[in-house]
């Protein structure tokens, strides 16, 4: 084959490549929807104790989620399962951990929604808002320190933009000129408080201010949330320095299982509407001639299939020991836990 | 040396051996600190390995848990305790909770140095003695040297733990004595009490700056008492405890910090759930009082030798 042959296979290549991470992507909104309303509808029959539901938020993780390597490390939040899974982290484990029980990687220590996936790259949970960022800032500070490849993400909700962590995390990343990408879902609501009240800047805006590149996408849409994660994740990746990516998405439930939005909110989206990002992408990928209804009819129904197997299979696994508790407090145990366990157990 | 030139030479021999070191504060850089602590260090490692923060005490804190669940070994300076605060939230509910809440897939390995105490005229923020905070946090280790040599072995060995430690350097004692501190790296373990002095009439447990001051006022008053200098505030060295109170039967501890809640009512409590049948009188506290640190005021407020023998004297007394 001659010079422009080889050209002409690889853009073949690269078409086919990128249509497959399209599908993928696609692939992984409606399994984590099926796995997100289970969930819901398992925790109203007792069966689950506590969720927050990322229905609504899928297009936007998972689409920056494809603009991202192996070697990426990242700092989710609680609301990030759609990215877990699509990174591959397996039902078992997502399953294991709302459950609570004996095989979570946790031990049952956290409530619901708090993932550890160390092995996928994923830095883990605290409930504190925000309290992740300046940790993605030590550890790019780290991987640069080590020459290593990847770049550290960061997500958060928009009422995290409120936070001195914010601030300082985007501040420090900025003067240390560190790659990490500060992920901003901004879903609208910080449990009832509108975004409005929020800020009164757009998110993505305040990139400006700390020195760094902002960029400002329609989380709606797989797509088009693809499209410009990819320049941000590019941006950060050529060294430099950080970005903030703002995605505009909706929360379509309430903040938790504990919550009722028909107090603060009017208009959530449903389910299978127009603003769905489940149906936005859907007729985007149609259009596209990625996808069509016979697929995304199959993909629904296997999803539920192995949703509603794996559910029933993790939800058997007994609770952790109670011994368990004391474990993990330190490297070495101290003899007030051990003589505090004698006297509980 | 004295104690700011072993806490110097100890990061200095450690960064030396092992470039996963890396130092992170305030003013820690062309300044070598407040207090000298880091002076000569980055012009010794760089500017990589010895950072100049902005001002931001989560964000030096955060940052150092980032690194340190990341591979690195950091040493992050908060310039007096009185400021960690804002880093409360990090400290409490990452750096105290990574291994529990990943079930030590993730560990934070890291030594938090920040100055405490008062006895530099240091007022309402720059004197506070905030141990508590930290001794009641589960998952942190929290040590307090009381001279050259133990801030040497303490630092040492907390850089080789593993996990967080609080590494409180009593500002007081900084300057306050030279001594012998050998060349060679030697650990001070962790966990475990010094008996600053042997006696059999009384214990007296105490720890960071008052040592001097508790050693000072039972010498010169020829007081025959067991001192112990706690060194590690947690965990507590209740082996080393119990044999002096089985032995003396009288106890008092001294410290700087507010009595309400602070290391003597801890102490008292273990002492009293154990060894109860072993007093011969109820457990005293000379401490700083519930008020926040005054400027002017400071000899007052502080422990001193008049107080600790008032006690001395109603411990020896009461029958």
């Amino acid at each position: 084959m001659g010079k422009k042959e080889v050209e002409k296979m690889t853009e073949v290549i690269n078409e086919q490549v990128e249509k497959e991470k399209h599908i993928r992507g696609f692939g992984a909104m409606i399994l984590s929807r099926t796995l997100d309303k289970k969930i819901i509808t398992a925790q109203r029959q007792g069966r689950v104790g506590f969720y927050t539901p990322t229905m609504g938020q899928e297009a936007a993780q998972i689409g920056l989620s494809m603009a991202l390597s192996k070697d990426d490390l990242l700092y989710e939040y609680y609301r990030d399962v759609p990215m877990m899974l699509h990174r591959g982290v397996p039902l078992e484990i997502v399953l294991n951990q709302v459950f609570g029980n004996r095989d979570d990687l946790a031990k049952g220590r956290q409530m619901p929604s708090h993932l550890v996936a160390r092995d996928y790259n994923f830095m883990s949970v605290p409930s504190p808002v925000a309290t992740n960022l300046p940790l993605a800032v030590g550890t790019a500070f780290a991987k640069v320190y080590r020459h290593e490849p990847g770049i550290v993400v960061a997500s958060f909700g928009d009422g995290s933009s409120s936070t001195p962590d914010f601030h300082s995390a985007m501040n420090m990343a900025a003067v240390f000129n560190l790659p990490v990408l500060f992920f901003c879902e901004n879903n609208g609501l910080a449990i009832s408080l509108p975004v409005e009240k929020q800020t009164k800047t757009e998110i993505w805006k305040k990139a400006e201010a700390y020195g760094m590149a902002g960029f400002k996408a329609d989380g709606n849409n797989m797509v088009e949330m693809y499209r410009v994660a990819q320049q941000a994740v590019d941006h950060v990746r050529s060294g430099k320095g950080p970005a903030l990516l703002e995605a505009r998405c909706f929360r379509m439930g309430p903040h938790s299982t504990s919550d009722d939005p028909s107090k603060y909110e009017s208009d959530i989206v449903q389910d299978g509407s127009d603003r769905d990002p489940i149906v936005v992408t859907q007729n985007a990928l149609k259009a596209m001639g990625l996808i069509n209804d016979q697929l995304v009819d199959k993909v629904k129904n296997e999803s539920i299939r192995i949703v509603n197997e794996k559910f029933d299979q993790q939800e058997k696994v007994p609770p952790p020991d109670p011994e368990t508790m004391f474990q993990d407090v330190y490297g070495n145990e101290t003899w007030i836990i051990k003589e505090e366990r004698g006297e509980i157990l | 040396m004295n104690m700011v030139q072993a806490i110097n030479s100890t990061l200095d021999m450690k960064m030396a051996a092992d470039d996963s070191i890396i130092l992170l504060g305030e003013d820690i850089g062309k300044d070598g600190g407040v207090f000298r602590v880091t002076d000569g260090l980055q012009g010794k490692y760089g500017q990589q390995r010895v950072i100049d923060t902005p001002l931001t005490e989560l964000g030096i804190v955060g940052m150092a848990i980032g690194m340190a669940v990341y591979g690195l070994k950091p040493v992050p300076e908060i310039q007096f305790q009185d400021f960690i605060y804002t880093a409360m939230d990090q400290i409490i509910n990452q750096m105290a909770k990574m291994r529990y809440r990943t079930a030590g897939k993730i560990t934070v390995p890291l030594v938090l140095r920040t100055p405490y105490g008062g006895g530099i005229r240091g007022g309402l923020y720059h004197s506070q003695s905030g141990e508590s905070y930290f001794v009641h946090t589960a998952g942190l280790t929290v040590v307090t040297p009381s001279n050259p040599y133990d801030a040497k072995g303490l630092l040492s060995a907390s850089l080789d733990l593993g996990d967080p430690v609080i590494f409180l350097e009593p500002k007081k004692l900084y300057r306050f004595q030279k001594m012998e501190v050998p060349e060679n790296d030697y650990k001070v373990e962790i966990g475990k009490a010094r008996k600053a002095r042997e006696g059999d009439s009384i214990t007296i447990i105490t720890y960071g700056s008052m040592v001097p001051t508790v050693l000072s006022a039972v010498e010169k008053n020829g007081v025959d008492a067991d001192v112990i200098d706690l060194m590690t505030l947690s965990p507590l060295d209740i082996g080393t405890i119990s044999t002096s109170v089985k032995k003396t039967g009288r106890v008092m501890i001294v410290h700087e910090a507010p009595r309400t809640l602070g290391m003597g009512a801890e102490i008292s409590a273990m002492i009293s759930e154990r060894m109860i049948e072993y007093l011969y009188a109820p457990i005293l506290r000379v401490t700083g009082p519930d008020t926040p640190f005054p400027y002017r005021l400071e000899d007052h407020y502080l422990p001193d030798e008049k107080r600790i023998m008032d006690a001395v004297d109603k411990l020896l007394k009461f029958r």
